[in-house]
């Protein structure tokens, strides 16, 4: 609720008489911390998934495989189970290897002493041999701890070749599930979820708006409403049509071309 | 040793850290608090050195801040709780530990080094067929006999077919009889990376002391020794030391041991001196059986149709049948359905097909053409007639549902129409969809054929 209280205080002037409507509100530098958490996942098709993530304790499978589309909630999934093994008081790690920072392989030393490993976008390691070797390992070692090993990919793990066999049969042997893009429906509930938690209220029409104009993928919509909720801020007006239309408008003259 | 200081800075911490470098790299270290030091825990150097450059400044501010007493002073290093405690308080050190595997596993079989074994890997549990009967006779004799029978026992085969299973099955039955027993499982890596690190802290007598005395020593896929040179040859003198004190050697290979390469010769011929026994893939009535055993095991009811059905389908090695397996289990679990072989298939689906395709507007307004037998550019042009009207509002409907495109892009996509064209024809597809039984029955095989 931390970032909530601070975007309480930046939209104060609004309630007082608008004495200030000529100046601009500044927006603060300070913005709400999406936590991707379970409560905060729209399940959608989803519940499943769910269900086995919240179970990933004690007992095999070592290993669950999460696939599903990009934009489908797979990153999300992933460090909402890191935060559930903290509630529970369990130690654990997200890893990106795909990401801008993306760490070698020896970023999985010693992590079999974890409850939890969640690594992303775990296809793009297959075919480098440091990499294979060092998931094997850890495999093995979160195998013969007890731990667990959550992965995310875009697709089920036969649909992966892993140079190293002993791999391949390891991966074929866990849990896979597919997550399943979101409704339409669903999707309104994400971004109107998101909108609320930035203290925004996200009209039914004005969310119908953006999914019959734009890019309807979660990723796109959610950076869409990151721009509204600056602009709105910025101009102190609410997200009705006419004014989303023209905030849209003057973030695309201020981007350069191309 | 509860790390209440630490919780309160984690909280903290949380809120301050985006969640994404905070699941990285904080959430990872385990806590210590003791003598006034309060000891992080992280697993590798690559933690300690990010933490170091980029937060622990913050991390000092806010331990200062939530201590009620003396501020601590922060040592953050590579290592785990449990082998720090192991250190400084062995008696206690087992409580956390143990705790945790007992709340994951039924009792663990602890082992002198290397990893616990696994009680659910015994005789009872290896289903036995053609394909691997031959080691298991060998097996069971080696358990009965250690040290005696066949040693050293060499089993070998393509990965997921049990040979790691029968070697704890032989492991846990030694102990069952002789509860002394100083037994150790090791991976052939866990054991390269053992004596490397005995060879850097210079305790590499203690290390060849340990392997020496053991009753029983298991090695877990040899075949990751090749190239190693130096392992090689500590593994050799450790492998003759046992052998000449009748103590058990157990190896598993994935291949024949003179087909490793990068193995020296005198292991390779010396590994020939016991029993070489191999393990085949099971053949289709063997994996049912697992398949039905592995289900039994967790309270599941499994139809033999239903068994049959999914070892007909996946007969490459037994851990991508317990996958399967899993998959099938978990649904029929979560939806409260019976398993039979419609519901099976539908659970697998995602399992079976190799990748979701790859639905495009392209792809969309190929297949509706050829489907209506009309051509794309007819989609695309001004007609407006049934013939063309139809199908074009059909693949925009799809274009709609299989693709995350903007309605914009969509019209676009179809000779530059406007994005209300495309929600007309969304919610005219829709109202036919509803009334018209061909309508709804082309959509259906459309879908079908783009998705899979």
């Amino acid at each position: 609720m931390r970032g909530a209280r601070v975007r309480w205080y930046a939209r104060g002037p609004r309630t007082t008489p608008d004495v200030m409507s000529e100046i601009r509100q500044l927006p603060l530098g300070v913005r709400w911390r999406d936590s991707s958490t379970f409560a905060t996942f729209v399940q959608g098709g989803n519940a499943l998934v769910l269900e086995q993530l919240r179970a990933l304790r004690g007992g095999p499978p070592v290993a669950l495989w999460l696939w599903g589309a990009p934009a489908s909630g797979r990153t999300h999934l992933l460090q909402a189970s890191c935060a559930y093994a903290g509630e529970l008081g369990r130690t654990a790690a997200y890893l990106s290897p795909a990401g801008r920072d993306a760490p070698g392989p020896e970023a999985l030393d010693g992590c079999e002493s974890l409850d939890l490993v969640c690594i992303d976008d775990v296809e793009t390691l297959s075919g480098q041999a440091g990499w294979e070797r060092a998931l094997f390992n850890l495999y093995n070692g979160l195998q013969e701890s007890g731990g667990h090993l959550l992965l995310a990919a875009t697709q089920p793990p036969a649909g992966v070749r892993w140079a190293l066999a002993d791999l391949q049969s390891r991966m074929g042997g866990a849990l896979t599930l597919q997550v399943k893009g979101l409704a339409e429906a669903d999707k309104v509930q994400v971004l109107r979820l998101r909108a609320r938690n930035r203290g925004l209220e996200l009209p039914e029409e004005t969310a119908a708006f953006l999914l019959r104009h734009f890019p309807r993928d979660l990723r796109s919509l959610c950076r869409l409403l990151d721009t509204l909720d600056s602009a709105s801020l910025a101009a102190q007006r609410r997200l009705t049509v006419p004014f989303i239309k023209e905030a849209i408008e003057a973030a695309r003259q201020q981007q350069p071309a191309g | 040793m509860q790390a209440s200081l630490w919780n309160r800075c984690l909280r903290l911490l949380e809120s301050e850290v985006p969640e994404q470098q905070f699941n990285t790299w904080v959430r990872p270290l385990q806590a210590v608090e003791e003598n006034g030091v309060l000891r992080l825990f992280a697993p590798n150097r690559f933690v300690v050195d990010w933490l170091t450059l980029n937060l622990r400044s913050r991390i000092e501010e806010l331990v200062d801040a939530v201590s009620d007493t003396e501020t601590p002073q922060l040592q953050l290093e590579v290592g785990s709780r449990a082998a720090a405690l192991a250190i400084s308080h062995p008696e206690e050190s087992q409580a956390p530990a143990a705790q945790a595997a007992r709340t994951r596993r039924t009792k663990p079989r602890p082992t002198v080094i290397g990893g616990r074994l696994n009680p659910d890997f015994n005789f009872t549990t290896f289903v036995e067929g053609k394909s691997n009967q031959l080691a298991r006779a060998a097996a069971v004799q080696v358990a009965e006999n250690p040290g005696r029978a066949y040693n050293p026992l060499f089993i070998y085969g393509g990965v997921g077919l049990g040979k790691t299973h029968l070697m704890h099955a032989v492991a846990n039955m030694i102990w069952t009889r002789n509860p002394d027993a100083r037994l150790a499982y090791v991976h052939s890596e866990r054991f390269v990376g053992d004596m490397v690190k005995a060879l850097q802290h210079n305790t590499i007598n203690e290390f060849k002391t340990a392997y020496r005395s053991l009753d029983a020593l298991l090695i877990d896929d040899i075949q990751f020794f090749a190239g190693k040179e130096r392992s090689q040859e500590e593994f050799f003198h450790t492998f003759n030391a046992l052998l000449e004190g009748q103590q058990q050697v157990i190896l598993t290979c994935d291949r024949y041991p003179k087909e490793v390469t990068g193995l020296e010769e005198r292991l390779k011929s010396r590994f020939g001196w016991g029993l070489t026994v191999a393990i085949e893939p099971p053949e289709l009535e063997t994996c049912v059986a697992i398949l039905m055993s592995k289900a039994s095991a967790t309270g599941v009811e499994l139809p033999e149709d239903v068994a049959f059905f999914i070892a007909k389908r996946i007969r490459s090695n037994v851990r991508e049948l317990e996958g399967a397996l899993r998959r099938v289990v978990a649904n029929s679990q979560f939806t409260g359905r019976p398993i039979t072989t419609d519901f099976a298939k539908e659970s697998l689906r995602d399992l079976l097909a190799l990748q979701e395709k790859l639905v495009t507007v392209e792809n969309i307004q190929k297949t509706v053409a050829e489907y209506y037998k009309i051509r794309v550019a007819d989609l695309l042009s001004k007609r407006r007639s049934r013939s063309i009207a139809r199908p074009r509002q059909v693949a925009m409907a799809m274009a709609k549902e299989l693709t995350n495109h903007s309605l914009p892009e969509i019209g676009d996509a179809f000779g530059g129409r406007d994005h209300t064209t495309v929600l007309h024809a969304c919610k005219r597809i829709k109202d036919l969809r509803e009334s018209e039984t061909r309508v709804r029955e082309d959509y259906s095989n459309l879908l079908r054929t783009l998705t899979g």
